[in-house]
């Protein structure tokens, strides 16, 4: 069966995004910028050179796996808000692995931080998709709180036990031996390897989907969670798993972050870009195949965001305001549209009545 | 050893930072309780917060009083209410979605108006808050130090809680509130318009939030702005709205303890690194949303256990 392309969505999109540039240029008027300037800056901070086209691709393979760890949950209907903490504990924990295994072959260490990024991550997700599917707590306050417990437990480690030697280094572990190093494909970028490993993840998550029984048992247990059990489907047990497999996605994110671009654990990992993803996954609709194609153009904005920042002197927040913006269009779509209706609809009564009466008169 | 910390716990400037930990989260969790009641699921409130705490130090700045400051913070409280239940209400938007965006949006909207208005490294020292001495108490020993001599708004928070309090289970206002969440339709066969109670609960959300930013900003930081200060306290006041079951004054004494254990980590900073110890608030609240979910299904298997023999 092969599935309609949704015009309405890409028209309305478009129409968000549009509108979400020009609330960002009155903004950018009322701090004192010029609009144009700092938008024409934005796209030559991202396609300038090879390197920040490289930062963008590597960015956007960090948005589309962080963005599809979103969309896994949401399927089985639980939101892991919490792929932050997810991410700074794969991270720090993937790198000590990695920093302990240093006397070992490449082809040992690797996937042992890998393991080990993909057990903490999931670990991590398993306490509030547990305490969600058996206590029936909200995943969403347990999520952000554990979001910040392991934003600060990852600087603990880092500045405590697996600090490294370097006094003038305060929170960071110690740097990786150069051999574990994901192979950088744009020099001076952070493009690396990993971008291989995350498009196999990305194509398996979309496989898994929307192409087999499972997918479509994920598909039931979110849409109607009681008529898939009763059918059968063990709710309690794929809501446990996607959240599990969503941590893991989120615990590699950091891996990637950590072997392919910092090479060493400190808190720049990541800066809220979980959250980045989360938005680009509610942008998306949770259509796996559309966050794919949001997390290139958000990547363009956001690493074109910081190129502005440095020429033309604009905070790179904009970015997140125009990103906002359009989340608010498109979570207010329909309602938006069906008032337009409404008033309409009113206006074309009230002409109706007021032909009706001048009707009557003559 | 064991000694001094449990001095160094149980003394007044512990319970004193519990008032002072308390009191933003408290006055979040009043405005939380307000859209509670009226039915919307607020997760917004951590933005509101931000925003209250930058526009509260930027009307601080640009006008040179602080009294200034608390006007821009009540007319963005307003604004942001509005947009708020502008969303929820009127377009009937996914309120999770809409209260993350608000969110995202804050942080967004109040770092680049910070960055672009004060430079990269933030304003500081800002008139700010009076703080409040009260003639007399200092003779009473413990609560005399623990309650003299604090920020202007945590005195003004004993208040509030006890005018919302009033407004929710007192006036006609609070039962229209709290029938639009409970029961809308009824609402409307007598007569109201259960959206216009969900506006005004928003707005009266966006005012309490945005004053519990400015007495972050204004009151707690004298009159500084740090980016993303809010720093989960719009979650931690929706956990405290949810164990409450949005009463006014619940909600106040949730803060509390929330304040208290903040506290308690403060005071062991000598002893354990303050990255652990800033976990223990969260890691309370965590504990406290299991507590209200099992409280709440023990409840319900008694009342179901009871409803046949009643019937019987």
């Amino acid at each position: 069966m092969k599935k309609r392309f949704n015009w309405g969505y890409l028209v309305s999109l478009l129409i968000s995004v549009l509108l979400a540039f020009a609330i960002g240029a009155v903004i950018l008027v009322i701090a004192g910028f010029n609009p144009l300037e700092a938008y024409a800056a934005m796209v030559d901070g991202a396609f300038s050179n090879a390197r920040h086209i490289g930062d963008f691709l590597e960015y956007a393979m960090v948005l589309c796996l962080t963005g599809l760890a979103c969309v896994l949950g949401s399927r089985v209907g639980i939101f892991n808000v919490g792929g932050e903490g997810q991410l700074l504990l794969g991270a720090v924990v993937s790198c000590q692995v990695g920093v302990w295994l240093a006397g070992y072959s490449a082809w040992i260490a690797i996937p042992a931080a890998a393991l080990a990024a993909m057990a903490v991550g999931g670990f991590y997700a398993l306490i509030p998709g547990w305490l969600k599917v058996k206590v029936k707590v909200n995943e969403v306050i347990t999520t952000i709180m554990l979001n910040t417990i392991a934003a600060s437990i990852c600087q603990y480690l880092a500045k405590g036990p697996w600090k490294n030697a370097n006094k003038n280094m305060v929170a960071a572990t110690e740097k990786l031996d150069p051999r574990f190093w994901f192979k950088t494909l744009i020099p001076g970028s952070g493009l690396s390897t990993a971008i291989v490993a995350a498009i196999v993840i990305t194509f398996l998550t979309w496989y898994v989907m929307q192409k087999t029984s499972v997918g479509y048992e994920m598909k039931l247990t979110g849409q109607n969670p009681r008529f898939a059990f009763f059918s059968g489907i063990k709710t309690d047990k794929i809501v446990i798993v996607c959240m599990v497999i969503s941590g893991a996605m989120c615990g590699l994110v950091g891996m990637f972050r950590v072997y392919g671009v910092e090479h060493l654990y400190r808190s720049s990992i990541s800066n809220q870009y979980y959250f980045e993803g989360l938005t680009v996954a509610m942008i998306a609709h949770y259509d796996p195949v559309t966050v794919i194609f949001l997390s290139f153009f958000f990547a363009v904005l956001k690493i074109g965001a910081q190129g502005m920042e440095l020429s033309a002197g604009v905070p790179n927040q904009i970015y997140l305001i125009i990103q906002t913006v359009i989340i608010f269009f498109m979570a207010a779509e329909s309602g938006i549209f069906a008032s337009l209706r409404a008033g309409s609809q009113r206006r074309k009564a009230r002409a109706d009545i007021r032909r009706k009466e001048g009707e009557g008169h003559a | 050893m064991l000694k001094t910390i449990l001095a160094a716990i149980f003394s007044a400037g512990t319970f004193n930072q519990m008032l002072r930990s308390a009191t933003p989260v408290a006055l979040a969790a009043l405005g939380g309780a307000m859209t509670e009641h009226a039915g919307i699921m607020n997760i917004g409130m951590d933005g509101m917060i931000l925003m209250g705490a930058f526009f509260g130090v930027l009307g601080s700045y640009l006008f040179g009083s602080a009294a200034a400051g608390v006007g821009l913070v009540l007319l963005m409280g307003v604004v942001v209410g509005l947009f708020f239940a502008l969303f929820v209400v009127k377009f009937k938007s996914d309120e999770f979605i809409i209260g993350t965006a608000l969110n995202t949006f804050a942080l967004g909207l109040t770092s680049f108006l910070s960055r672009a208005i004060f430079g990269a490294s933030g304003t500081k020292g800002n008139p700010a808050l009076p703080t409040v001495h009260i003639p007399g108490l200092d003779s009473i020993p413990f609560l005399g130090q623990v309650l003299n001599d604090n920020s202007l708004f945590i005195y003004l928070t004993w208040l509030l809680v006890l005018v919302m309090w009033l407004f929710v289970y007192k006036t006609p206002y609070g039962f229209w509130l709290r029938a639009s969440g409970e029961k809308p339709e009824t609402l409307r066969t007598a007569g109201i318009a259960p959206e216009k109670m969900k506006w005004l609960a928003s707005i009266l959300c966006g005012l309490l939030c945005g004053l519990a930013g400015a007495h972050l900003s204004l009151g707690q930081l004298q009159g500084t702005f740090a980016e993303n200060m809010a720093n989960s306290r719009g979650y931690i006041a929706f956990a405290c709205v949810i164990f409450s079951k949005a009463n006014p004054a619940m909600a106040y004494i949730a803060a509390l303890m929330f304040g208290f254990f903040d506290a308690i980590g403060l005071r062991l900073q000598d002893y354990i690194s303050s990255d652990l110890t800033n976990t223990i608030p969260y890691i309370i609240t965590i504990v406290m949303m299991v507590y209200v979910v099992v409280r709440s299904q023990r409840k319900k298997r008694y009342a179901g256990k009871r409803l046949p023999a009643k019937q019987g």
